[in-house]
């Protein structure tokens, strides 16, 4: 029981990593659809590099470089050349998935080395990621840069006549979001469960984006929905210890997938939307320029 | 300026000199001077298209000019951002908001304020907001969402946000436009406050008569990028600063005037509608446009007149009020239905809302036959009788078209309104509804869509036209009115007024007793 809560915490830790990065991503107006080919990269890339020198550090920092690169390919599609956001998204998942899939493939089998240092019973990145809410809250609401990112997402116009430098601004945050979707594909490689398969991260990426509207952009509910989903995840792997004997495991997989359907129907009716859709950053997915 | 002026007149804090401003195809500034003194409020008056919102774009450093130099304080300066011009002391309150409606008015207030750096002090700036607040006698919620907010009250937040800057130089660009009567008298009240207590320089755009009279000291007036007149607001009339405005280069072509009026085609009593914001901005109007007759509504931008058309059109609904097309109540019924009762529309957004810019002018020609069982028997678009159509149109129109399959993007503003205005009277409309038909359109364009309006009319049509240029209203119309905040002033026959009376009457003025 106790095992199910740690793995609980340790798949929720996942999804808050990369989502903190998408969330804080569209704060700055810029939407990154391909969160789940940035963690497969960063995933596979921190495999290869762990495995090939033995350390995880070394790992740690290539997930988060190659996470990095691509958030920054990302924004010289959207902020620079202010292409359709969601067909650089797509674009990126669709390369990642292809691309780890020749690298990783070689490689199938569990990463070898011994289990990734815990602390206290539970993985690092447990308390990281707590940490990181905590300071993206801070810098959101509490500092000028926040307010400068918040600007950027609603009003890109009303933020640059305030001397605002928004293409900076935005670079910085897709950047920022890159790195952490990295760190979160090589905590699962790494930590979670370090073993390289085909399509590893089986829509997790896909979970974490929907968490981001899921969270209406606050991070403090963004932790929340990521507990949820990691125990809802964690569920459906081994059902028999919460409701043994009811219904088949297979049924159980489904559950976090139907519940993601689900949140993103009711935030997406007009009810939902005319009573908190102010939550969403207006200029969301929007170039800006001329 | 004279010599003896100049040593009377106090030193300005800010003067442009031979300012000149081109844009593809319009010169919209011409060797402009102005000259603004220390603690005074400067009224920039003048129709819509003279360039006083280009030249402001200058003064703020949005835009730079192509000749022409800016000083301030007597000292040449060059302003590449509007960065450069909060600088030096001067803000810009533009006529659209550039606030961030999900945050709050403090928010609004801090961002890109020159002291923010690392952690936010909003405790602090509230402190200081609160003082410029009791200074002025605003009343503002500093923690309320600026989405929240009435018009006026963004305004507010605007210039609070120029003060709170350190603005020394403010510039209104149509400051009242957006606001409600009750709310102009304090906008007027603190601008004094402003100017006789902390002497602070004010730059007023606006193309209302009350208010410069209200406020101003000194007036610049702009007509077509040239500067009419600069005077003391104090030294003269009404009468004199419309005929500025205005120009008196009118002529009036015969318009023949049939003595008894036809039938009654499209009556409105009493009508009311709603703008995008919510406000009541066509507010009661009653007229009658009879078969054979144009009725010329002038007004500037703002007044209710594309409201009113949008009504007439069926494409914004009315909030109280009757509209009667051939004797029968439309006032509820669904665009389609307009125009099979012969209903015709010009909208004055011709790229965006009366052609589709991606799709051929056989399509765009389609547009308003699509419901017409002749050329869709059976919902199938007959291409051959609306190509054949087109040809028609292209050939009539004078429009230049390589060929009928080009799409409309393609095409000038000028053969892009012809082909409009082809395909609507090619529907034998019995009421013609024309929002500002030749704005932007080169003379001889413009001119060919006058003569079409006045075929129309002989053919018996009713044509409702509205625009901003009086010049095209006296050129064509019966009749003759103006809108000014959503009434009409007067409605009167074209004998019985003239462009400066209806000058005046777009300002909000009487004009001379009549």
């Amino acid at each position: 029981m106790s095992e199910l809560l740690v793995r609980s915490l340790e798949a929720s830790t996942v999804f808050l990593l990369a989502a903190l990065g998408e969330l804080v991503n569209q704060r700055s107006g810029i939407l990154n659809v391909g969160l789940e080919g940035l963690m497969l990269f960063g995933g596979t890339a921190a495999f290869l590099m762990a495995q090939s020198t033995g350390s995880y550090a070394a790992g740690l920092a290539g997930g988060i470089a190659v996470g990095s690169l691509l958030g920054w390919v990302h924004g010289l599609f959207s902020v620079r050349l202010r292409g359709d956001q969601v067909v650089s998204g797509m674009g990126l998942w669709i390369l990642s998935f292809g691309l780890t899939t020749y690298l990783g493939s070689p490689r199938t089998g569990p990463l070898g080395l011994p289990r990734f240092p815990a602390l206290l019973g539970l993985s690092p990145f447990v308390y990281f990621g707590i940490l990181l809410v905590v300071a993206v809250w801070f810098v959101l609401s509490r500092t000028s840069l926040g307010l400068a990112i918040r600007s950027v997402g609603e009003s890109p116009a009303a933020a640059a006549a305030s001397g605002v430098n928004v293409a900076g601004i935005r670079y910085l945050c897709v950047v920022f979001g890159g790195a952490l979707a990295g760190l979160a594909g090589a905590a699962y490689t790494l930590s979670y469960n370090p073993v390289w398969n085909y399509n590893f991260l089986m829509g997790w990426g896909f979970v974490s984006l929907a968490l981001v509207f899921f969270s209406m952009w606050n991070p403090w509910v963004l932790l929340g929905g990521s507990v949820l989903f990691g125990a809802m995840w964690q569920l459906s792997l081994s059902p028999e210890y919460v409701l043994p004997g009811v219904l088949s495991r297979y049924v159980w997989r489904t559950v976090p997938f139907a519940v993601t359907i689900a949140i993103l129907t009711v935030i997406s009716t007009p009810w939902f939307r005319t009573r908190w859709g102010l939550a969403k950053p207006q200029a969301l997915g929007v170039p800006y320029g001329d | 300026m004279t010599p003896e002026l100049e040593r009377r007149a106090p030193a300005p804090v800010l003067a442009a000199r031979g300012i000149t401003k081109s844009f593809p195809g319009v010169r919209a500034l011409d060797r402009v001077d102005l000259e603004v003194a220390e603690g005074e409020v400067h009224a920039v008056l003048g129709q819509n298209g003279a360039g006083k919102t280009t030249l402001m774009n200058i003064l703020f450093g949005l835009i730079h000019p192509d000749e022409g130099e800016l000083y301030l304080r007597g000292r040449r300066v060059r302003f590449r951002s509007p960065h450069d011009a909060l600088a030096s002391g001067i803000g810009m309150v533009h006529q659209t908001r550039r606030l961030v409606p999900a945050h709050t008015v403090l928010e609004n207030l801090v961002l890109g304020h020159p002291g923010g750096r690392g952690l936010l002090d909003l405790r602090g700036a509230r402190r200081e907001v609160e003082a410029l607040c009791a200074r002025y006698g605003v009343h503002v919620d500093l923690e309320a969402r600026v989405w929240q907010l009435s018009e006026g009250e963004k305004q507010w937040v605007e210039i609070l946000k120029a003060l709170y800057a350190g603005v020394r130089i403010l510039i209104l660009d149509e400051p009242t436009s957006a606001l409600t009567p009750p709310e102009v008298q304090v906008l007027l009240r603190a601008l004094r406050a402003l100017v006789d207590r902390d002497g602070v320089t004010v730059v007023l755009v606006t193309h209302k008569l009350p208010v410069v009279r209200a406020v101003a000291r000194t007036v610049t007036v702009l007509r077509a990028g040239r500067v009419a007149a600069r005077l003391v607001v104090s030294d003269t009339t009404d009468h004199e600063l419309v005929q500025h405005m205005v120009g008196q280069e009118v002529t009036l072509p015969a318009v023949h005037t049939p003595d008894h009026p036809g039938p009654a085609v499209l009556q409105v009593e009493d009508l009311s509608a709603y703008n995008d914001k919510g406000l009541l901005s066509l507010r009661g109007v009653s007229f009658t446009v009879h078969e054979g007759e144009i009725v010329g509504v002038a007004g500037v931008t703002g007044n209710g007149q594309e409201e009113l058309a949008q009504v007439l059109a069926g494409l914004r609904p009315a909030a109280s009020g009757r509209v009667r097309l051939l004797g029968r109540d439309i006032t509820h019924l669904p665009t389609l239905d307009r125009w099979r009762l012969g209903l015709g529309y010009v909208p004055a957004e011709r790229a965006e809302v009366a052609s589709v810019a991606a799709l051929s002018l056989v399509e765009n020609t389609g547009l308003n036959y699509h419901f017409d069982p002749e050329f869709c028997p059976r919902g199938l678009l007959d291409r051959d009788r609306l190509e054949r159509l087109t040809r028609q149109i292209l050939a009539t129109f004078r429009v230049k078209a390589p060929h009928p399959y080009v799409r409309a993007q393609h095409l000038s503003g000028g053969n892009l309104q012809k082909l409009v205005l082809g395909r609507v009277l090619s529907r034998r409309p019995r009421l013609l509804v024309a929002h500002l038909p030749t704005q932007g359109l080169d003379v001889e364009a413009a001119a060919f869509v006058r003569a079409q309006l006045l075929e129309a009319k002989a053919r018996g049509a009713a044509v409702l036209l509205i625009s901003e240029d009086l010049d095209e209203i006296f050129a064509v119309s019966d009749r003759v009115g103006a809108l000014y905040e959503g009434r009409f002033v007067a409605l009167v026959p074209r004998s019985e007024a003239d462009p400066e009376t209806v000058g005046a009457w777009m300002a909000g003025s009487m004009g001379r007793p009549a």
